[in-house]
Parts: C-alpha cells; sequence; structure tokens
C-alpha cells in the first residue's frame, strides 16, 4: 500500500518508524506492505515511487530538519497538493497542524484525495471539528475509505472501538477524559496542592504543554474531540461552536484540596450526547473510572446492552500516536 | 414480583416491627429483612434492606403506607430516592452572601444543605466553597439548575459531579 505522508513532526515520524520496526510483521501477518512514496513538510518534499528508505529520512530530517533534504529525491519548496500529484498512492495520510480556524490546509489536502478516489487517514482535529458530514459524505460519493482513529485520544481505542467492537449497540452517550495535557497538570495539583500557574510552567518545562498552552487549558481540544466523538459515533451533526467549553486556568489548590478531602478529584470532562456537548471541570469520585493519573485518556461509553463500556489510554505522543495511525491503515487494507 | 427496598430507619428498638407490621397487612409477603445496625447513614440512621413480594399494585400502597409513616425510603431495587448532590463554587463566595447562597438552596422542596466548607484562597476572587446538598431522588437536575442560577448571578465557577 503506498502511502502519501502529509506531515513529518511528531506523528508523521512517528509512523516513519512504526513502518521501520513493523513492515516484517505486517507482511507476515496480513501481507501487508506499507511504501512510503512522498513525505512533505515546511521544507518540501521528498518523492520516489519506489519507497523512501524510511530510516535514512528519519536521519535526514534529524540531522537537517528538512525532508527535502532527501538524497537524490529530495524537492525543495514542493509541498501540499502539488507532492500528491506528483505521485501514484494509495491512501493519503494527514498529519499537519491542526487549525480550528478553517482546517487548512489539511481540509484541502483530504478534499483532493477524496475527490481523486484515494482513502484518507488522519490525526488532524480541524477538519473533523469543522466540516465533519461535508467530508464524510464525499468519502461516501467517492466509494474510499476516510478514517480518523488518532484524533480523539491518541493511543485509546474509541472510535473504531465502538464502530467495530460494540455494533449491535447504540451508544448513548460518552463521557470522558479527552486531553491529557489538562489531566497531566490536574493530578500533579492534587499530589503536590501546588497552583495552577506553577504546575503548567512545570508541564511546559517537561513539554507536555505547549508554550501557548491555550486550546489545551482552555478547553478547545477537547472540545474538537467531543464533536467528532459524536457525529461519528452518535449520529450527530454539530461542530465546535456548538460545545459549551469551560476550561481549567481557573480551578485553583484550595478547590482542588475540598475535592479531595471528600474523595473527589477535579478532572476536564467532556460530555457527548446527542442533545448537547460539554466541557468542563467536574468532580469525580476517587474510586470511579474517570481517575485516571497523568496524561492518560479515558472514555466511557454508555450502551443500550452492554451498559457501560470504558476505554483508557495514552493520549498522545509519536509512537502512541502513530499506533492508531497503523490500525486505520491495517483496517483500509483488510477492506480492499 | 419481588422488590427490594431499602428504609432509614432510627436506631431505636421497636422500629423495624413498627414498619414491618402495616406492610404484612398490606398483603405484602415480607422475603427477606437485612438490618445492619453497624453501618449508618449520615445522620446516625440505620439501612435496612426488606424483600417483598406482591404485584405492583401492593407495592404502591407499600410505597404510599412508608410515606404516611414518615419512613424513608432510600432506594428501590437499587435505585436510590435520596442522594447527596457535591458542588464545588469558586469565586469571591464571602463578598457574595453565603447565607444568601444557602438560603436559597434549602428554599427548594425536599432540598437541604447539609454541609458547607470555605477555603479562602489568597486572593478572595477565587476562593473555594463545597456544599453538598441531601436531596430526594430526581431533584438533581432541579438542584444544579438552581446552583448554576446562584453562580451565574454571583459569578461563581460551579464545577459539579459526573
Ligand atoms: N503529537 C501528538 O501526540 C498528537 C496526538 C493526536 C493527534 N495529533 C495531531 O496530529 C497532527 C500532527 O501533530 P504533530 O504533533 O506531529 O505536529 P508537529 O510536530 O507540529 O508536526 C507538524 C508537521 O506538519 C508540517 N507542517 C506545518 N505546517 C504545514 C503546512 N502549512 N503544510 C504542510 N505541512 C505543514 C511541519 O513541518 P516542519 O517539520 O517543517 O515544521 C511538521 O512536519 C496535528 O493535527 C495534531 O493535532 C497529534
Amino acid at each position: 500500500m503506498r502511502i502519501c505522508l502529509m506531515g513529518f513532526g511528531a506523528v508523521g515520524q512517528g509512523v516513519a518508524r512504526v513502518i521501520s520496526m513493523k513492515n516484517d510483521y505486517l507482511n507476515n501477518k496480513y501481507g501487508l506492505d506499507l511504501k512510503l512514496v512522498a513525505v512533505t513538510d515546511t521544507s518540501g518534499s521528498a518523492i520516489s515511487q519506489d519507497g523512501l528508505d524510511v530510516d535514512l529520512l528519519l536521519e535526514t530530517k534529524a540531522l537537517t530538519g528538512k525532508v527535502c533534504k532527501y538524497p537524490e529525491f529530495g524537492i525543495p519548496d514542493l509541498k501540499n497538493s502539488k507532492t500528491m500529484d506528483m505521485v501514484d498512492y494509495d491512501v493519503l495520510l494527514e498529519v499537519t497542524p491542526t487549525n480550528i480556524e478553517d482546517a487548512q490546509p489539511a481540509k484541502s489536502l483530504i478534499i483532493k484525495a477524496l475527490e481523486d478516489k484515494k482513502h484518507v487517514v488522519t490525526s488532524n482535529k480541524g477538519p473533523l471539528a469543522l466540516f465533519y458530514k461535508e467530508l464524510m459524505s464525499l468519502a461516501r460519493e467517492n466509494n474510499v475509505q476516510f478514517k480518523y482513529e488518532a484524533s480523539v485520544g491518541g493511543a485509546m481505542p474509541i472510535i473504531n472501538f465502538a464502530h467495530d467492537t460494540l455494533p449491535g449497540c447504540e451508544i448513548e452517550s460518552i463521557l470522558g477524559i479527552l486531553n491529557g495535557t489538562t489531566n497531566f497538570i490536574l493530578s500533579r495539583m492534587t499530589r503536590e496542592g501546588s497552583s495552577y500557574e506553577h504546575t503548567l510552567q512545570e508541564a511546559q518545562v517537561l513539554g507536555i504543554a505547549e508554550t501557548d498552552p491555550t486550546q489545551d487549558v482552555e478547553g478547545t481540544d477537547a472540545a474538537c474531540k467531543t464533536v467528532i466523538l459524536a457525529n461519528s459515533i452518535l449520529g450527530t451533526d454539530f461542530t465546535l461552536e456548538d460545545v459549551k467549553v469551560e476550561g481549567i486556568s481557573h480551578i485553583t489548590s484550595e478547590a482542588i484540596a475540598l475535592a479531595k478531602k471528600d474523595g473527589y478529584l477535579i478532572k476536564l470532562i467532556a460530555e457527548v450526547s446527542p442533545y448537547s456537548l460539554s466541557v468542563s471541570p467536574r468532580l469525580v469520585k476517587e474510586d470511579s473510572p474517570y481517575a485516571v493519573d497523568g496524561t492518560l485518556n479515558m472514555a466511557t461509553l454508555k450502551t443500550d446492552l452492554a451498559d457501560e463500556v470504558t476505554v483508557v489510554g495514552l493520549g498522545a505522543g509519536s509512537l502512541e500516536t502513530a499506533s492508531a495511525i497503523l490500525s486505520d491503515l491495517v483496517n483500509i487494507w483488510k477492506k480492499l | 414480583m419481588r422488590t427490594n427496598l431499602v428504609l432509614e430507619l432510627q436506631d431505636v428498638p421497636g422500629q423495624l416491627v413498627g414498619v414491618l407490621g402495616p406492610i404484612g397487612t398490606l398483603g405484602a409477603n415480607i422475603v427477606t429483612v437485612i438490618h445492619q445496625r453497624d453501618i449508618k447513614t449520615d445522620k446516625g440512621m440505620v439501612p435496612v434492606q426488606i424483600t417483598i413480594e406482591g404485584d405492583q399494585n401492593t407495592l404502591d400502597v407499600v410505597l404510599k403506607k412508608l410515606k404516611e409513616l414518615n419512613i424513608q425510603v432510600m432506594a428501590v431495587d437499587g435505585i436510590v430516592l435520596k442522594e447527596k448532590i457535591t458542588t464545588i463554587l469558586i469565586g469571591n463566595i464571602v463578598d457574595r452572601d453565603v447565607k444568601d447562597t444557602m438560603d436559597t438552596i434549602n428554599s427548594l422542596e425536599g432540598v437541604q444543605v447539609a454541609d458547607l466548607e470555605l477555603k479562602l484562597s489568597e486572593n478572595n476572587q477565587d476562593s473555594s466553597t463545597k456544599i453538598v446538598v441531601e436531596a430526594e431522588y430526581g431533584n438533581r437536575d432541579m438542584v444544579m439548575d438552581k446552583i448554576e442560577e446562584i453562580a451565574d448571578i454571583k459569578e461563581f465557577k460551579v464545577i459539579s459531579e459526573v
């Protein structure tokens, strides 16, 4: 299966490492040979119809920061849709940065691929949170698969889990922790009794929070994920502006201490129902499934037949996120 | 049809008989009684679990009788009829009249503030208050709406239970 990879940051490089680590395994188990035929970053592209050497690609990126420096096949300044036009590929793997204003460049890239009748896998919340319906119908019209497991919960299985593992159950609602950064901050404030500001700085030093942490701490990231879960699993037609969002920046160590005294923790909880979407700090019981620590994500799906089913997993990370992308690729391959 | 009821009884002699007697005369067959005197509810009452057998009509009559006897039914078939609702409010609690907040909640029917704890922070603006409300089963949404309403007026952030 030939992959055109857009974006070569943490996730893109994670995918390259996974291909390097797992190609024999995938070949033996599924007869699947993953071939990277094109890669882009902001410098340009590397393209080879016979498949790029992923180890050399990773090394080139590590040394120069630019995929266009790839020996022989690097092309400076060639990017995005122009790259897609230069190769024959089967799956577009879109892992560029999330943009919640207009979802670009991801939106255009995905649309182009779908219209060209290519399968698409993405980890990018932007296009899904803003244009879910449009993109899904485009995929259906063109008879191709569009998968996005990594966009919610990183390595935590949830979207394919709901669709493929619980296909006979109606999912009535979902309640979960969908942002690892805020869960890390709240967990640490609970354990150390430290202030929000101090703990945020600590998370930034550790590389868990970004220099501009707004999207995480103000709940926007989790809000995007509630939209994706609602539309994908509950069959609704929400977009980002339908979510009632409150972040964690006003949470104090005093509030956490009061909660703790009565056996509660404060967590940033995303609530997904057919009628409303919300993200807000809530009280959860210390011994409940919501009491996950550190950067873990979790979600409890309320179903009609199986009652409550809970999943837990790492919400971010290079290889972890790549693992979810790999599930999508294997699933596409199995259905070809 | 069997139904499990959990009743809240005072821990004094004669209470149990005082309840079981009237239930028996209503035609309900009492199958089991579990009376654990070592477990106490928040108000120092003892939860007693009884299983009765009878049709829906008999059950309805029994529930009505219990209400007449002023016996609190905590649960029917595992469904809790009285619950505690814990909320934390963050904001300038002191300046915005703590007593008024409590009175407003207490004025709701079947609802009572059972516990209130304040924790001031360096900055009065973001002090925290924990409020535990005890409400009859089914009133959670009403209580939360009221608390949200108060919070809106007094500019508190509400952290509610999941
Ligand atoms: N990191 C995670 O754990 C994780 C988990 C789940 C989902 N996601 C999502 O996955 C996506 C990728 O995340 P990431 O962590 O890999 O991000 P990242 O490290 O910032 O990498 C982004 C990549 O996209 C390239 N890029 C930037 N702007 C571009 C543009 N306008 N057109 C084309 N390429 C562009 C960057 O090029 P340069 O290398 O030249 O800068 C970089 O290679 C994001 O949407 C993110 O939300 C990430």
